[in-house]
């Protein structure tokens, strides 16, 4: 081939494919760029409308009017499918009108584009625990709790740990209830308030120690507060300091009069104060005229359970009862005061035998109440001293 | 000679090319040029222009259809009664008119004109097909016509592809494969899924799989599938729910799903096959009504409280999926849709139907899914599987494209787990729609319409003749080139045949006639062996496996070929002639 006739293949091929291809990217490019114009006019249309609408739903969020909201919120997202934002506006939606299934497959997606969004991971927990599925619930309401959050970080998590731990006590979880209830307690805020209702809380997990010093904190602050105060008194109660019980539920009682139940766990509190024998700074004389009390109060719950026993032509416990009803009727004859000086171990053999009565009264007839209740609860204290 | 070299240049294969081996060193400027811009190479360069111009149109495409929605429907999700009454049969109106004096070429879903582009017209499609079918499916589609964007998108990519291919002034052979290039494009733009795109054109529209279109093709849906990303994202066209299949006893549930589907799907094809023609054959005046009557009682259904049928519905399969319907309105969905797009569909009102086949399979999926839960509510399969599971169903029984139904679950749904339930649904369906009506819809409309396209199914399941079906047995007429003449001239005054074939050492082929074989002896040469007077002339083999086409091309030239095993080439299972040929293609015609 000569050189002139390369050059002029050469020509021909640089003249024809590359410089076609050259059109082409210069058309293409051109057209990209128109297209990009149109998209920019496009999105921002698209935005638009999708807030609008979003705005909408929000106000008829806040409003609780959840379906106008659903319809709302789907709107937005026909213009901006993608949008974090209104996903989860819908979610919650979708909650409030107890479309949780719906909800649900909105905040997997959500949770997987966020997995440390603590809202996200509140309602997934949410759903999660209405639908009674305790390993997620805790898995996602742990990752709330460490997630991060709009606004105030530390009040979400607290509030977040909060709503924890009254899941565990609905499902009965007390001593995970309870180690939240201490972490929890670590990081609260000076409150009153707060630090009350983490006491309620403690209380509710039997965690009765941690209950009282979070009341102790509160009433520092609020020393009459009724709810504070009562609930001092019901975690004095149940720790059978019944002194400090009896203070905290006057307390309780003189700054609500209406709070029946203080006036009723008080008056059981006087009770056992009174008919302990085994109260210190207890004179002897004082201490037996107890002793026989509490033996006659026995002795009068064992008659009354008796007496239900043949009304209600049941049997139940009818052999150990009469084996009481034995043994009441031989101390009976020695439980005087004279008695009391001959026998020293007699107040001790005495109120032993009282205590069983009870217990076994309680077992057998029912729940006790007024002064067997309290002698129930003398029985509880010294239990093992 | 060197054996592996004259293996290479000996064997047939299927596409008969050979391409000249020769260094790049040794090649002139120009050649070297021609060979980069050789038109095939050129072609696939031009597959991914195709690509990026159809992906650009879709966007637009897309753009023009929200538009449409939002200014003539409202931007609301609660829309007024009074729009949907009027924005459809106006919008109908008014695309009547454009179709009949403007863009005639746009009815219909635009997949059968982009076959009749492959196989009728030299891969021609008007430009003027793609700005018609753009206005006028973006005007049905936004105003409430129940019909889809995606074949729309698949004819707008081919036209584009066949306008490009005109001015390239490319060849016959590649202006008829530039349409489906394009299709591909437009569809994988519309459908967010390349691997669907691809396989539904190699599936529906080429019928087969040829190396030479195949990267094109996905060249081309995979650039356009780039654009579409860039302007509109990558999201999928629905929210995917969990899928999960806990027990392989519920594929029971999803083979209910499946004859549910085929039965449907024989509902929706005999809806189309029955309607159109009698609406074709109305007098032409009332096609300037046809669209606008169907748009009337679109508005209707909507206002009447089923406004989930108007337009593509992907929004509401998003719903369906995610347990916003009770199954009992899921099933009233599908019923109604499938009656929405038949209207629109039959009224000539351009637009597609693999939307509308999409949604009317996620509602029944949903729905069966639905009722089996409450009949049994163990069912681990949640609204959403079923739903996923029924548009594949839809897709294999009224589109007749199985493989494309599989993938494209697949595809959109990102999840392998749900293949099981697919595979068996979709054959349920597929093999219910293939027995009770034979022929697949696609074919149905293109024979009403005059044309007789290849039907891709047919082709599908057609019987290829083999060169084993033809070859013969050789006997004893096989000579080898270590033997001399005098002995092989007493093997060929045996021999019925008048050509012989001769075993060259170590490998290949020769023939050799008898008259030649005496002439030899004749000029003294007895002794001399057949390999060193054997003139070079090397003869071509066939392998019994070698469709009967192939051997056509060679039977002419040679009068008779050598049938070798695939394991040892100097192994002889046969011979085959002309003649052979001939009369098996006679016999096959016959039978």
């Amino acid at each position: 081939m000569t050189a002139k006739a390369k050059g002029t293949d050469l020509r021909l091929y640089l003249t024809r494919e590359p410089v076609i291809l050259a059109l082409l990217s210069a058309l293409a490019v051109a057209l990209f760029l128109v297209v990009t114009g149109l998209s920019h006019i496009y999105h921002a249309q698209q935005s638009s409308l999708g807030n609008r609408w979003f705005s909408r739903g929000v106000a008829d969020l806040r409003a609780q009017r959840f379906e106008s909201a659903v319809a709302e919120f789907r709107t937005a997202l026909l213009y901006s499918r993608d949008n974090y934002s209104y996903q989860l506006n819908l979610a919650e939606a979708l909650i409030g009108r107890k479309r949780t299934s719906e909800a649900y497959s909105y905040l997997v997606n959500l949770w997987e584009r966020e997995p440390e969004n603590g809202v996200v991971n509140l309602e997934l927990a949410r759903i999660a625990a209405q639908k009674g599925q305790t390993e997620p619930a805790l898995r996602y309401y742990h990752n709330a709790i460490y997630a991060t959050w709009p606004g105030d970080q530390e009040v979400e998590r607290r509030d977040t740990r909060l709503e924890l731990i009254e899941f565990l006590l609905r499902i009965n979880a007390k001593a995970q209830a309870q180690s939240e209830l201490i972490a929890l307690a670590a990081n609260l805020a000076d409150g009153p308030s707060q630090q009350a209702r983490v006491g309620d809380l403690f209380v509710q997990a039997q965690d009765y120690d941690h209950a009282l010093a979070e009341y102790r904190l509160s009433l520092k602050s609020e020393r009459h507060n009724p709810a504070a105060l009562a609930g001092a008194g019901r975690a004095a109660f149940e720790l059978g300091r019944y002194p400090l019980a009896q203070r905290y539920l006057q307390a309780a009682v003189a700054a609500n009069p209406s709070d029946s139940e203080s006036v009723a766990r008080l008056k059981t509190t006087e009770l056992v104060l009174e008919m302990d024998p085994f109260r210190r700074q207890l004179s002897v004389a004082r201490r037996d005229r107890i002793v026989m009390d509490d033996f006659a109060a026995a002795g009068q719950r064992l008659k009354s359970c008796s007496a239900l026993d043949n009304a209600r032509g049941t049997a139940s416990g009818a052999g150990s009862q009469q084996n009481f009803a034995d043994s009441w009727s031989k101390v009976k004859t020695e439980i005087t005061e004279q008695g009391f000086r001959r026998n020293p171990d007699l107040v001790e053999a005495a109120m032993d035998l009282v205590f069983k009565i009870e217990r076994q009264a309680s077992t057998a007839c029912g729940e006790s109440a007024g002064a067997d209740m309290a002698l129930l609860l003398i029985a509880k204290l010294h239990e093992g001293s | 000679m060197d054996s592996q070299p004259e293996r290479q240049t000996e064997v047939l294969e299927e596409n008969g090319q050979v391409e000249p081996i020769a260094s790049l060193s040794e090649r002139s400027p120009g050649a070297l040029l021609r060979s980069i811009f050789r038109e095939e190479r050129f072609f696939l360069i031009l597959s991914v222009f195709i690509g990026v111009f159809s992906g650009l149109a879709v966007v637009c495409f897309r753009f023009a259809i929200d538009w449409c929605r939002i200014y003539l429907l409202g931007s609301g999700s609660t829309l007024s009664p009074n729009r949907l009454v009027l924005a459809p049969t106006l919008a109908g109106l008014v695309i009547a008119v454009l179709v009949i004096h403007v863009f005639p070429g746009v009815r219909g879903s635009g997949v059968n004109q982009t076959k009749a582009a492959l196989y009728i017209y030299n891969g021609y499609i008007p430009l003027r097909t793609a700005i018609g079918k753009f206005i006028t499916a973006a005007l049905a589609i936004g105003s409430g016509h129940s019909l889809g964007p995606e074949d729309p998108s698949l004819q707008i990519g081919a036209s584009l592809a066949s306008a490009l291919g005109r001015r390239m002034r490319l060849s016959r052979d590649r202006m008829r494969l530039i349409a489906p290039v394009g299709a591909a494009a437009g569809l994988a733009a519309a459908f967010n899924a390349p691997i669907s795109a691809v396989l539904f054109v190699i599936e529906e529209v080429i019928g087969r799989w040829t190396a030479g279109i195949l990267g094109s093709v996905v060249l081309s849906a995979v650039s356009s599938v780039v654009v579409m990303r860039w302007f509109l994202g990558s999201e999928s066209l629905f929210r995917i729910p969990a899928v999960h299949l806990e027990r392989p006893s519920e594929l029971i549930a999803y083979s209910v799903l499946g004859v549910v589907g085929g039965l449907a799907s024989i509902a929706f094809s005999s809806g189309i096959a029955t309607l159109r023609p009698r609406f074709k054959a109305l007098p032409r005046w009332t096609q300037y009504f046809q669209p606008a009557a169907a748009g009337l009682l679109i508005g209707l259904i909507a206002v009447l409280g089923a406004p989930q049928v108007m337009g593509a519905g992907y929004e509401y399969i998003d719903e369906a999926m995610h347990g916003q319907f009770t199954w009992q309105m899921l099933a009233i969905l599908a019923g109604l849709k499938i009656v929405a797009t038949l209207l629109s569909f039959v009224s000539g009102t351009p637009g597609g139907m693999f939307a509308p086949t999409l949604f009317v399979g996620a509602m029944l999926g949903a729905a069966v899914g639905g009722a089996e839960h409450v009949l049994l509510p163990h069912l681990s399969g949640s609204p959403g599987t079923y739903a996923l599971v029924g548009m594949g169903v839809l897709f294999a029984g009224f589109l007749r494209a199985p493989m494309t139904s599989v993938f494209m679950v697949l595809e959109v749904s990102g999840n392998y787990s749900i293949i099981v339930p697919v595979i068996v649904a979709n054959t349920f369906a597929y093999v219910i729609s293939r027995g009770l009506q034979p022929t697949a819809i696609f074919d149905v409309l293109t024979r009403q319409d005059g044309l007789d396209l290849p039907s891709m199914e047919e082709q599908r399941e057609e019987g290829i003749l083999r060169v084993e079906d033809a070859m013969r047995p050789m006997g004893d007429s096989v000579l080898d080139a270590e033997d001399t003449i005098d002995r092989v001239l007493h093997v060929s005054e045996k021999s019925s045949s008048d050509v012989l074939l001769v075993r060259l050492s170590p490998v290949g082929w020769s023939s050799i006639t008898s008259q030649e074989l005496r002439r030899m002896a004749a000029e003294g040469k007895g002794g001399f062996t057949l390999g060193s007077l054997l003139p070079v002339r090397h003869v071509p083999y066939l392998h019994p496996d070698h469709s009967l086409d192939t051997a056509l091309r060679y039977v002419d030239r040679w009068p008779l070929v050598p049938v070798v095993s695939r394991a040892d080439f100097r192994k002889l299972e046969g011979v085959i002639s002309q003649h052979d040929v001939l009369k098996r293609y006679r016999d096959f015609g016959e039978g």
